[in-house]
């Protein structure tokens, strides 16, 4: 009978959404005494795993840089110990990241957990990292709803990333100071039209959090701006023509682009290339990757992104030398640049060590400690006040952020990014291409 | 864009190139379902090998990729009959549970290998025609996805042709009737079985192609979820029903871009199952199924 069939193809559907559940998880991996066990939590598979390499890589080159000087002076030890990175692979998936957090916590006994990018797999996991009581310094997870949660204890997580608020702060205000006033003098506009802002945002914490921020800006600092659509999509989505079609309906002045890596490169081909739109695309910093300017190739040109390490936009300054050397030594031991989230990732290992050392102890809550209290001279990425940090209320580090824009590069044939914001940091001005058309007048 | 019209037109152009790409998958699924009564959850990953076909030849060629077509088809044909001969026909007969934990095998096996040499990085790749564009009054058909549906359309009536038209084809419809009689009309039908199960292959194969072409990234990862709704068209459509696969294809197709366009793009994925539950409530065997085997 047919329904024989549909009751075996249901099990095989379940069967298979168990498959996309599951994951590959590392065999045990037990340490010697006097090493230092740090967890990597990254995206090696499923939607997110181009930047989850990227993070388990600069991991790697920094636990190498550290092990070549010897090691971590660990006082209750009496020497140096090396660094031994553990991958807990998250599988881009809520699920797949508890499953490998627990396995680095309780298998492999880490000391510290560095890594974690998406917002929403970094939330489903934070409740063992609580109740465990484990040291760990987060690299993504930019939503304020995670840094700032109270249903939980969150005092063992160190945010070493711009939240939500940061990132749509340095993007209205790019907005409001650079783009609003460019468009306005070149096609003519009267000081009281609204900016048109269209938010498409990936479903999750994540996007839902650049979201409620743009809007919450908007009001708190009475910005001329209107924002004219707002279209959620699933995350690991790649077929944005519907989205888009129905974004350009809107006439937007601007598209505000929240998404991961392998989200942004189809959405802006299929914007340019499918869909016909002449409008500007604003993303958020975790896209700043070679591969997205190697993906994105001609329909990137003019785009804009909100940054805060890029490689191939090195802002001139105190850590410029420390930028090339870590891009130069990254190209060397993987061939390629590493992206944002590897530089973060990288900074975070050498966090973790420098915390390790003033604790003087693998203790976990020695080593918490040691975190809330750290105080170390920037290293890639601009700080404010020029040090790393946790503020005291939610444990997050403070960034100077910058926008860069894109154009094309005749000689790699991919575009290239260049600072255009704010004056501190700009190497020329914001440019509007010459394909672009604004919204409704 | 002139009017709301226009606007829903070049939604509902965008949901017939997604219902191509799930007609040709739920086609060649259907096929082998209706010949062999195997239920195989690894013909994503036969979609997804389609795409890395496609993109390694157009790499190391710089062919036109819709050239390609005639690669990743008589690849994937290949693969689905070595499929067919190592893995499904040894347990064919044995039970649901063994053609179900051998395709969640193979689903692995695919993914791992791929990842082994291509490795997981997201890739996708460019047409020559990605930038030329067709105005039909305020719609833009992009000509890739003109291209793309005219392909489909072409296959669909080849594989027509040749299941009314020629005796292996006759065969092979026989064969989905009535297995025993089949064989008693002398059909071979564990040739037929290979066949029809290289056929799929070689469709999902084509889709994979299409899939790169247009533009959409693709890893080794990304054949689960077309796979899922692979199936859940087909059920939709009727098992084994043919027609009932194109329909349910271009209904799912569309369903989901017009439910991203009115709801958003969280609901794109959900509303398929959402309109399978809703026609099983109504016809328990799919639109066009039959009461009975």
């Amino acid at each position: 009978m047919r329904l024989n069939y549909l009751v075996y193809l249901a099990l095989g559907v379940f069967l298979i959404g168990l498959i996309l559940a599951a994951g590959c998880t590392q065999a045990p991996a037990p340490g010697g005494p006097g090493e230092i066990k740090i967890g990597v939590v990254a995206s090696m598979t499923g939607p997110a795993s181009t930047t989850g390499k990227d993070i388990w890589q600069s991991a790697e080159l920094a636990a190498e840089e550290i092990n070549q000087k010897g090691g971590v002076p660990v006082r209750e030890l009496g020497r140096s110990v090396p660094i031994r990175l553990i991958q807990g692979d998250d599988e881009s998936t809520r699920e797949g990241g508890m499953k490998a957090v627990t396995k680095l916590i309780t298998q492999d006994q880490v000391n510290v957990l560095v890594g974690g990018y998406s917002s929403a797999v970094v939330s489903a996991h934070q409740a063992i990292v609580a109740d465990n009581k484990v040291p760990y310094i987060i690299s993504g997870a930019s939503s304020s709803a995670v840094s700032r949660r109270t249903d939980l204890d969150t005092s063992y997580m160190f945010f070493h990333r711009p939240n939500t608020d940061d990132s749509a702060e340095a993007c209205m205000d790019f907005l409001a100071e650079v783009f609003r006033p460019a468009i306005s003098a070149k096609f003519g506009f009267s000081e009281d039209r609204k900016l048109r802002v269209a938010v498409i945002y990936q479903d999750s914490p994540f996007g839902k959090g650049q979201l409620d921020a743009v809007r919450a800006l908007i009001t708190a600092k009475n910005l001329p701006f209107e924002i004219v659509a707002e279209e959620p999509f699933k995350m690991g989505e790649s077929d944005f023509r519907t989205v888009l079609t129905s974004v350009k309906a809107k006439n937007p002045d601007v598209i505000y682009a929240v998404t991961f890596l392998n989200e942004l490169v189809p959405m802006t081909q299929q914007a340019r290339r499918d869909v016909g739109l002449t409008t500007l695309i604003l993303a958020i910093e975790n896209n700043d990757d070679p591969d997205y300017y190697s993906g994105v190739g001609t329909y990137g040109d003019g785009m804009i992104m909100e940054s805060r390490f890029s490689p191939y936009a090195v802002p001139a300054g105190s850590t410029e030398a420390a930028t090339r050397k870590f891009l130069a030594d990254f190209d060397k031991k993987y061939g390629g640049f590493a992206g944002m989230m590897g530089a973060a990732t990288y900074e975070s290992v050498y966090v973790a060590a420098a915390a390790i050392e003033d604790a003087g102890s693998l203790d976990r809550a020695k080593i918490r400690d040691s975190l809330a209290r750290i105080r170390i001279p920037q290293m890639m990425e601009i700080m404010k006040g020029g040090y790393i940090s946790f503020s005291p209320d939610f444990r997050e580090s403070k960034f100077e952020l910058y926008v860069v824009q894109l154009a094309m590069d005749p000689a790699s044939g991919e575009p290239r990014p260049v600072i255009v914001w704010p004056d501190s940091l700009k190497a020329r001005e914001f440019a509007i291409p010459d394909w672009y058309t604004p919204g409704s007048p | 864009m002139d009017g709301g019209i226009a606007v829903l037109g070049q939604v509902a152009f965008w949901g017939l190139y997604a219902g191509c790409i799930y007609i040709l998958l739920a086609t060649g699924l259907n096929l082998i379902f209706g010949v062999m009564k195997v239920v195989n959850f690894a013909h994503g990953e036969f979609l997804m090998l389609g795409t890395y076909v496609t993109f390694f030849f157009f790499v190391i060629s710089g062919f036109n990729p819709y050239i390609l077509l005639f690669l990743s088809i008589p690849i994937l044909i290949s693969v689905g009959v070595v499929v067919e001969r190592l893995c499904f026909r040894p347990i064919l007969g044995t039970g649901k549970l063994n053609e179900i934990f051998i395709s969640l095998g193979l689903i692995y096996i695919f993914q791992n290998a791929v990842a082994m040499i291509w490795t997981d990085e997201w890739r996708s790749m460019k047409s020559p025609f990605a930038d030329m564009t067709i105005s039909a009054g305020p719609i833009q058909l992009p000509l890739d996805y003109i291209i793309i549906v005219a392909i489909t359309a072409l296959i669909l009536v080849g594989l027509h042709i040749f299941l009314h038209r020629t005796t292996t084809g006759k065969a092979i419809r026989a064969s989905s009737q009535n297995r025993k009689g089949a064989m008693l009309m002398g059909i071979n039908v564990e040739r037929m079985d290979m066949l029809t199960f290289g056929i799929g292959a070689g469709l999902a194969g084509a889709a994979g192609t299409l899939w790169a072409v247009s533009g959409q990234v693709f890893n080794p990862y990304m054949g689960s979820v077309p796979a899922i709704k692979g199936f859940a068209i087909i059920i939709l459509g009727g098992l084994g029903s043919i027609p009932g696969a194109i329909v349910g294809g271009l209904a799912i197709g569309m369903v989901e871009n017009f439910t991203a366009f009115f709801l958003g793009g969280s609901w794109k994925d959900a509303i398929s199952f959402i309109l399978l539950i809703i026609v099983l409530l109504v016809r328990p065997t799919g639109l066009f199924g039959e009461g009975q085997e």
